[in-house]
């Protein structure tokens, strides 16, 4: 009985020391994969940075309008949000990679998941940046055409143009994410279906002075219009 | 030159026929074939009135089509002999056609006619509009003459206004360019002009004709090429100017983007040519500098003063990266004043333009956004001189006009800080 306990003992610590032994080097080679990791997502993270400023990305960004939208949302300048990115996302990669070094059954599935899912991410916030950058691009110039046309609501305008190019951004990297496809595509068709509908009933029922005053100056009348001002040169 | 690509093999056969010449009038006529015959055979009549013994050219820039003014630019013995009975020429004028596939833009009608220019070595050259519907003799002769026999190289010319014609270059363009570029040329923006062959040859051979901003209005750069390549520059006196009834009226915010636009990359592409002038030179002026006749007018007032108030009032988040801080809340101060006693003060318009212009200098936003957004400054600008000057004489009037100059001269300092500011990317 006293023989059987020890032997039993014997083999679990026997075992135990076998998994120390068999797990520290995988451990170390893991610790050593993710101190690598650091060091080169640094010196990505500090090439990026001097190819951004070299490029003057910032002033690109600021002429867009990227900057602005980046500043209400709170958020860093554009080559400090790209140096971060590229860190995390190269750190991220060699933890990934030593915890997949360590063996645990069922983690290498997960991680694999996952670093196939990351490409989609990038995709998807690339589309929702470019959808917001030309959003604001399109809806500024919308406002400066209406404003210098005299048109009574050019916010209405530039807000309109600003949200159906918010929605369609958000749809498609939803749709590149992969999240709820079909309910994505459904909940974008019947919003932008209403709102055009909701804009055609109302310019058709609620504007038809409206309309017809602007298709009068339109075709007939614009040169009456023009000569209220003084001629510029 | 690099005429290989620009010219055809046509055009190319057609000018080594005419040999040398001493007088070349270029015409673009791509969007205005009906007046191109009577605008030819006008030239033609100056040539064999005021200029007998020279060799003359007439280069003729068209699209494609056909149609009777082309006919008849082509053929002018048909429509002009009867005009030109009793003219004794001692020289054929020749006539030069240059035809592009589709309508050439203005800056590749005028390259076209400065490599003519060039290659045919002319002594003093013309540009002429075919939109300008009371074209006289005296005015190419007037183009002309001070080139081909005073040595000049640029001349500009002077127009008889109504009072409140032309009032974007009477408080912008001419004041702004006047200080930043130290020449006293008022018009800069103009149909018509004359130059030398050497002005020719200095800017056909320039790396610029595709840039954007001299697609519509290559004139004022070739002006200021003029200008800083110390060559003499001189103004001369036309008369009135009636455009042609086919002539397309004038979209302010389109007048912005060719006129302030090109203004505005003048002095980003020239920048190390005058940002150390301190003093605007006079120029040479034929005839008299300035003429204004005061017709009543049906301007409605009260809308450009909406405009501009409902501009200012928009386009606030506009305005606010562009101007500077103390500039902008003097703006928004008086906007909320009734339009009675509304005025825009000319330190402030004067600092206003200035502030455009160094955050066109910084890229602050897109650029063709930002010239548009000063439309509706402008338009509280033009506001406040209609009813300042309703019952002012022409003299009261050019007063004014040479304080607006001089405020621009005075804070011509104020431009160059703004302009050498190191702007930070806020983040």
């Amino acid at each position: 009985m006293r023989q059987s306990i020890l032997q039993g003992l014997e083999q679990a610590y026997n075992n135990l020391v076998h998994m120390i032994a068999d797990f520290l080097p995988r451990f170390l080679v893991m610790l050593i994969i993710v101190v690598l990791g650091l060091l080169v997502a640094f010196i990505l993270k500090y090439i990026l940075r001097a190819v951004l400023r070299l490029t003057k990305l910032d002033r690109v960004s600021e002429e867009a309008g990227a900057s602005r939208i980046l500043r209400i949302a709170n958020l860093s300048s554009m080559t400090v949000l790209l140096t971060r990115s590229i860190f995390w996302v190269t750190w991220l990669a060699f933890i990934l990679i030593g915890l997949s070094v360590l063996g645990v059954a069922g983690l290498q599935e997960q991680i694999s998941r996952l670093l196939q899912f990351l490409p989609e991410v990038f995709i998807g916030i690339l589309i929702l940046f470019l959808g917001l950058v030309t959003a604001n691009f399109l809806s500024r110039a919308a406002l400066l055409a209406a404003v210098n046309a005299g048109h009574p609501s050019p916010r209405i305008i530039s807000w309109s143009i600003r949200f159906v190019v918010w929605i369609l951004a958000i749809s498609m990297t939803l749709e590149e994410l992969g999240v709820a496809r079909q309910t994505v595509i459904a909940a974008f068709s019947i919003i932008f279906g209403a709102v055009m509908l909701g804009l055609a009933i109302a310019f058709g029922l609620g504007g038809q002075e409206l309309a017809r005053k602007s298709l009068e100056r339109y075709l007939g009348d614009s040169k009456k219009e023009k000569d209220k001002e003084p001629q510029p040169l | 030159m690099a005429e290989d690509n620009l010219l055809s093999d046509d055009l190319l056969r057609q000018l080594m026929n005419v040999g040398e010449v001493d007088l070349l009038v270029g015409i673009s006529s791509h969007s205005n074939m009906s007046s191109v015959s009577p605008a030819c055979d006008g030239i033609e009549r100056i040539f064999q009135q005021h200029f007998v013994r020279q060799r003359a050219v007439i280069v003729n820039v068209r699209s494609g089509e056909t149609n009777e003014g082309v006919v008849a630019a082509e053929n002018p013995g048909k429509f002009a002999e009867n005009r030109l009975a009793g003219v004794a020429s001692l020289r054929t004028v020749q006539r030069v056609r240059a035809d592009f596939p589709v309508p050439p833009t203005p800056a590749t009608a005028l390259r076209t006619i400065l490599t003519a220019a060039d290659l045919l070595r002319a002594r003093a050259c013309a540009v002429v509009s075919p939109e300008t519907a009371n074209l006289s003799p005296d005015w190419i002769a007037n183009l002309l003459a001070p080139v081909y026999r005073n040595k000049f190289d640029f001349v500009a010319p002077l127009y008889k206004r109504h009072k409140f014609q032309g009032l974007l270059t009477r408080n912008l363009l001419y004041p702004m360019s006047r200080a930043v570029f130290g020449c006293k040329i008022r018009e800069l923006y103009v149909d018509e002009w004359g130059f030398s062959g050497r002005l020719a040859a200095l800017c056909g051979n320039k790396d610029v004709w595709h840039e954007e901003a001299i697609q519509s209005r290559p004139e004022a750069w070739m002006a200021l090429s003029a200008i800083f390549s110390d060559f003499r520059c001189c103004q001369t006196f036309l008369g009135q100017k009636v455009q042609s009834a086919t002539s397309s009226g004038a979209d302010l915010v389109e007048v912005f983007r060719q006129t302030v636009g090109n203004l505005f990359w003048c002095m980003e592409s020239q920048q190390s040519a005058w940002l150390d002038r301190e003093r605007s030179e006079v120029v040479d002026t034929v005839g008299p500098e300035h003429e204004l006749t005061s017709e009543p007018t049906d301007l409605n007032q009260h809308r450009i003063f909406e405009m501009f108030r409902n501009g200012v009032t928009e386009l606030e988040s506009i305005l606010i990266s562009i101007l500077d801080p103390a500039t902008h809340a003097e703006i928004k101060s008086i906007v909320a004043l009734e339009e009675g006693k509304f005025r825009f003060r000319s330190d402030l318009w004067v600092r206003t333009l200035y502030d455009f212009a160094a955050a066109y200098h910084h890229a602050v936003i897109n650029r063709d956004h930002l010239v548009q957004a000063l439309a509706p400054l402008y338009r509280g600008m033009t506001f406040s001189f209609l009813a300042e000057h309703s019952d002012s004489s022409p003299a009261e009037m050019e007063a004014v006009s040479e304080r607006l100059c001089l405020e621009f001269e005075r804070q011509k300092p104020y431009f160059r800080e703004k302009w050498n500011a190191n702007v930070e990317v806020k983040s």
